[in-house]
């Protein structure tokens, strides 16, 4: 019997939590009294984030395709066959044929050595994660407006805080230790909770004042809200003054955005509008918290801009329980980001097009000629198998064809596949596609940092074994690189990953394994002496000023019409953990939610005399699902609302691949379907 | 028997022989600053190490010693095409420092194991069980435990072979059983008589201990209340509203004892294995029909109180809470036996 202190392997929100081992079986999961986010409690999922590592059908040797079925192989071959394809590959066609999905769900030196392999081993910079399909948007709008792309503040500030403004954050589902933070703020201390939600949602019944905004006219009411601020004189003159740059432009772009204007746009009476804006203009400490419902636009960017904007005008920013605060969907999403699995940067934010930066990882990484192009994203590399630009795919832990918007578009792409490498717990839909798939290590069977939400690297620790031959992702990696003949990627162990990381990646230069322990450091945490950094940008932003950056609205690009005349949002469940590899082999989970559902608002329902629970057919111009009507009024007349965990009915049939010119990120918030009963 | 003692120094000495004997369990404080149980090993290094981390003073254990026998995960038996074969844990036990409630819990919990059908798995885990308890002085969980209210506590009156009260560099200790007198006799080198005056030194260590614990509600009140007919849709609406249905408060309780049962498969063999399940979840009560006669929030919060202040008593005689405040110090949003009581009993709204 051993008890073992861990990470979460789930939200962003990272608590500690203890795994019980008994005879080599995981009997348990608990959480840590001490730890500072879990404090003695846990989530649901977390209460049973044990359980899919038990599961006999995890992945246990090597499986290479032949003759369009699988058949077991040994690691070397399995090895020697990846190497012998991508060299192949890369020399005829060229290293950016190749690419890399890297992976939120594994461990920081996981995604380092991914980047690395892309980058020193195949030479190209077509390396990504899922990060591109939620907050691409964060990192890129607020790296331009404050300088750094990541939640401003921390977790436990959310207990002192006096007001909330929630946008497009389901946050007692999704994060569901902030969440019940803001519940108890609310309810015991009287703060103020503002939420901007197209649904009603477990928060929305403590809302002071809940707007239920059109789904996709965010640049809309945040403008509006700045309206309202700067002609009722609520601004922070002497912050913008002293701290912030380009206020004039913003002023400029905002006074057309009346709050009659905004209500045409939005739906969101002007009354509502007002009395949220000066709510969270005149609170001091004001939190800005916002997720997937603001990031998943085409318009992402220019989304996550907007709120830099409103924050910095009432001087929000750079203050404990204040600031911009996007909540870190998968566990190491923040961490995969930090270390440079994405298209664009090295590790901390490193830009690929710097030659300097280009210059110092050559000399790290003991290579020459990494490349300076921007490489491929997620969902141009998943297109580019198509028209064979990518000719050689390696994923890890990663399963587009669930996750991926344009189900249909995602399967034609991964049949066109070349060759495929999929590395992975279990055999998931992506995985059927592959040439090459190989057993991974789950978060109990290896070592290694995650990073939450809130910055905070910290560790996670071997409980047991892997099963069968399974090997720890970054054992994986650095057997690729080897086989490839790269020297580079030699390593004891994760502690001598997170050395070298130490090294080129400036935020993370304190973050040495035993300084981690017991509960891990904040990022930036530059050197050995650095006590990590709770709050962003005291005293000044990370680029200096914090710059406005004004933006006008723009329309998503497919709104209803005639004929598909329902909007459609979709996103997750409480109990479900987005493609439901591990939550659907965990019982109690899978039992509080085991069929897909679409929400209807009762008016529609009634219109189209669809009864609660009975079947419908939901249809995008990309394909049809049919599921079961959930039917309530938790979301408005004409829009309509999927889980995307379900293979049975996959949310992303339906949704459009329409991207964020900068973020890349797609528009999985708003699509136009239409609803039929069965 | 008589009161006896032991020097605190001598404890360590005497889990050291212990363990040879017994599968030995003794709250254990790690690195990262948690107690949590763990098992004393045998072999001598380890051993040495594990005994400097016993923990006997007032530190939060979040998890009920109810996990020794009821895990939060257990295999029952696996499969074949052949045969089943059963996986019955059978260890002689040593529980070592839990506290007055969670050995009420613990008794709780055989009773249900007992009750109707006999369920070896459990029952097969507990066969050979030595408890002792440690007095608290000062309440591990100071914003929850409120034992005095209910009677379980700060010191146990039954149900224990041995139970240790900090006397300052010794333990008093008092004999519950034969089990418990044997064990004194065989390690006597390590116990000594207490004095005369030690009885009465008991009783005062008790009456500061009682006065130690902060929370205070009117438990009895609360079980009339609960017998009768009173409304408490209100109460149990706003805090079912309240919860986030982690399942947080049924895991840690020492005295819930539902579990569900799974199998795991792979071609023909498998595993049946059962966990932890909690009457919060809606699948607790859904019907195949998909038919929930619990599915509105409030009903299944309404349901663990009243399984809790009201079933439980009427079927046993005892309250299903045994007041140590687990419940609450495990909840994200604060919700708690204790304020529950306090509301009933006070109608003082307070989550």
């Amino acid at each position: 019997m051993k008890k073992i202190l861990t990470t979460c392997i789930y939200c962003g929100c990272g608590c500690g939590l203890y795994l019980n081992e008994d005879r080599g079986l995981l009997t348990g999961a608990y959480p840590s009294v001490k730890h500072p986010v879990s404090k003695g409690g846990l989530c649901v999922k977390g209460w049973n984030c044990h359980e899919f590592v038990n599961k006999m059908d995890r992945l246990t040797h090597p499986l290479i395709k032949e003759n369009g079925k699988f058949r077991k192989a040994t690691w070397s071959e399995a090895i020697e066959l990846i190497a012998k394809k991508f060299k192949a590959i890369s020399s005829e066609s060229g290293p950016d044929s190749l690419a890399f999905l890297s992976s939120a769900k594994t461990t920081n030196e996981e995604n380092y050595l991914m980047m690395k392999l892309a980058r020193a081993v195949f030479k190209t910079n077509n390396v990504d994660h899922c990060a591109r399909l939620c907050h691409a948007s964060t990192v890129a709008g607020l790296a331009a407006t404050f300088g750094s792309g990541a939640m401003t503040n921390s977790i436990n500030e959310f207990e002192e805080a006096d007001c909330f403004l929630i946008t497009g954050s389901d946050t007692t589902s999704q994060h569901p230790l902030i969440g019940s933070r803001i519940i108890n703020s609310v309810i015991d201390r009287g703060a103020k909770l503002l939420i901007v939600d197209p649904r009603k949602i477990e928060l929305s019944k403590y809302a002071t004042v809940h707007a239920q905004q059109k789904n996709g006219t965010d640049v809309a009411w945040i403008n509006g809200m700045m309206h309202v601020i700067i002609s009722e004189g609520l601004e922070d003159r002497a912050y913008i003054e002293e701290r912030t740059e380009g206020f004039e432009e913003l002023k400029e772009l905002v006074k057309d955005y009346t709050p009659e204007y905004v209500e045409q746009i939005t739906t969101i009476p002007k009354n509502k509008l007002i009395e949220a804006a000066r709510i969270y203009a005149t609170t001091k400490k004001a939190m800005l918290v916002y997720s997937m419902g603001i990031t998943q636009h085409t318009t992402g960017v220019d989304n996550v801009k907007s709120l830099a904007n409103l924050a910095m005008l009432t001087g929000h920013v750079g203050f404990l329980s204040t600031g911009v605060n996007p909540l870190r969907g998968q566990n190491n999403v923040q961490g995969a980001c930090d270390l440079g699995a994405l298209a664009n940067v090295y590790s901390g934010y490193q830009k690929v097009t710097d030659a300097d930066k280009r210059e110092k990882f050559e000399k790290a990484w003991g290579v020459e000629g990494l490349p300076g192009n921007i490489g491929l994203t997620v969902t141009e590399i998943i297109s580019a198998l198509a028209n064979k630009k990518v000719r050689g795919l390696y994923i890890v832990g990663e399963n587009p064809m669930i996750s991926d918007p344009d189900q249909n578009h995602v399967r034609e792409c991964l049949e066109k596949g070349e060759f495929i490498v999929v590395q992975d717990l279990f055999m998931t839909e992506t995985a059927c596609f592959a040439d090459v798939v190989l057993p991974g290590a789950s978060f109990a069977e290896k070592d290694g940092t995650f990073t939450n939400t809130e910055r905070r690297c910290e560790r996670i620790r071997k409980v047991i074994d892997p099963p069968g031959e399974a090997k720890a992702d970054w054992e994986i990696l650095c057997d690729v690189a080897r086989a490839c003949g790269y020297k580079g990627m030699d390593y004891k162990d994760p502690s001598g990953i997170m050395e070298e990381i130490r090294v080129v990646t400036p935020i993370y230069g304190g973050m040495k394994y035993d300084r981690l322990e017991p509960h891990g450091l904040q990022w930036p945490c530059l050197d050995e002496n650095h006590p990590g950094t709770p709050y962003l940008h005291k005293d000044k932003f990370a680029k200096g000023k914090g710059s406005f950056m004004p933006r006008p609205y723009k329309e998503p690009v497919e709104f209803p019409d005639e004929e598909f005349n329902f909007i459609l949002s979709t996103g997750r469940v409480y109990w479900h953990w987005h493609t439901r590899t591990l939550t659907g082999r965990t019982t109690t989970l899978e039992r509080e939610s085991p069929v897909p559902y679409v929400e209807i608002n009762s008016e529609d329902a009634k219109e189209l005399s669809i009864r609660n629970r009975a079947r419908v057919k939901v249809t995008s111009r990309r394909g049809s699902i049919e599921l079961v009507a959930d039917i309530s009024d938790k979301v408005v007349k004409g829009s309509c609302f999927i889980p995307f965990h379900f293979r049975e009915a996959a949310a992303n049939v339906l949704t459009i691949n329409a991207v964020d010119p900068i973020a890349k990120i797609p528009e999985y918030k708003v699509c136009a379907v239409k609803v039929e009963k069965l | 028997m008589k009161l006896k003692k032991i020097l605190q120094k001598d404890v360590e000495k005497l889990l050291g022989e212990a363990a040879k004997k017994w599968q030995t369990y003794v709250p254990s404080k790690n690195d990262e600053g948690d107690t949590l149980f763990a098992i004393l090993p045998k072999e001598k290094d380890e051993l040495e190490k594990a005994l400097q981390r016993v923990n006997l003073k007032d530190d939060w254990v979040a998890i009920s010693p109810k996990e020794i026998f009821f895990p939060q995960v257990e295999n029952m038996f696996s499969f074949d095409k052949e045969r089943i074969t059963e996986e019955i844990e059978t260890s002689k036990k040593l529980i070592f420092g839990i506290r007055p409630c969670d050995l009420k819990g613990v008794l709780f919990a055989d009773e249900f194991f007992k009750r109707n059908l006999e369920d070896i798995y459990y029952l097969s885990r507990i066969e050979d069980r030595l408890i002792v308890t440690i007095g608290c002085n000062t309440p591990p969980r100071k914003e929850a435990c409120f034992c005095t209210s209910a009677n379980t506590g700060p010191f146990a009156k039954e149900g224990f072979d041995l139970e240790l009260v900090d006397a300052g560099n010794y333990y008093l200790v008092e004999v519950g059983s034969v089990k418990g007198e044997e064990f004194i006799n065989l390690y006597s080198a390590f116990f000594e008589d207490a004095g005369d005056d030690e009885a009465e030194k008991l009783n005062s260590i008790e009456s500061d201990a009682k006065e130690a614990i902060n929370v205070k509600v009117d438990f009895d009140k609360a079980l009339e209340i609960m017998k009768g007919d009173k409304d408490l849709t209100e109460n149990y609406k706003r805090i079912g509203e309240r919860c986030i249905y982690c399942g947080g408060c049924v895991y840690t309780c020492p005295s819930c004892t539902c579990f569900n049962v799974f199998d795991d498969k792979l071609g023909d063999n498998g595993v049946r294995r059962r966990n932890w399940d909690t009457c919060v979840f809606r699948g607790y009560t859904r019907e195949a029909s998909g038919h929930n006669p619990r599915d509105e929030k409030w009903t299944r919060t309404a349901r663990r109180y009243e399984h809790k202040l009201k079933y439980d008593y009427s079927v046993t005689g005892t309250s299903g809470c045994i007041a140590c405040g687990r419940c609450l110090s495990s909840c994200p949003v604060n919700i708690g036996m204790s304020k529950f009581i306090e509301e009933i009993t006070t109608n003082k709204r307070n989550m």
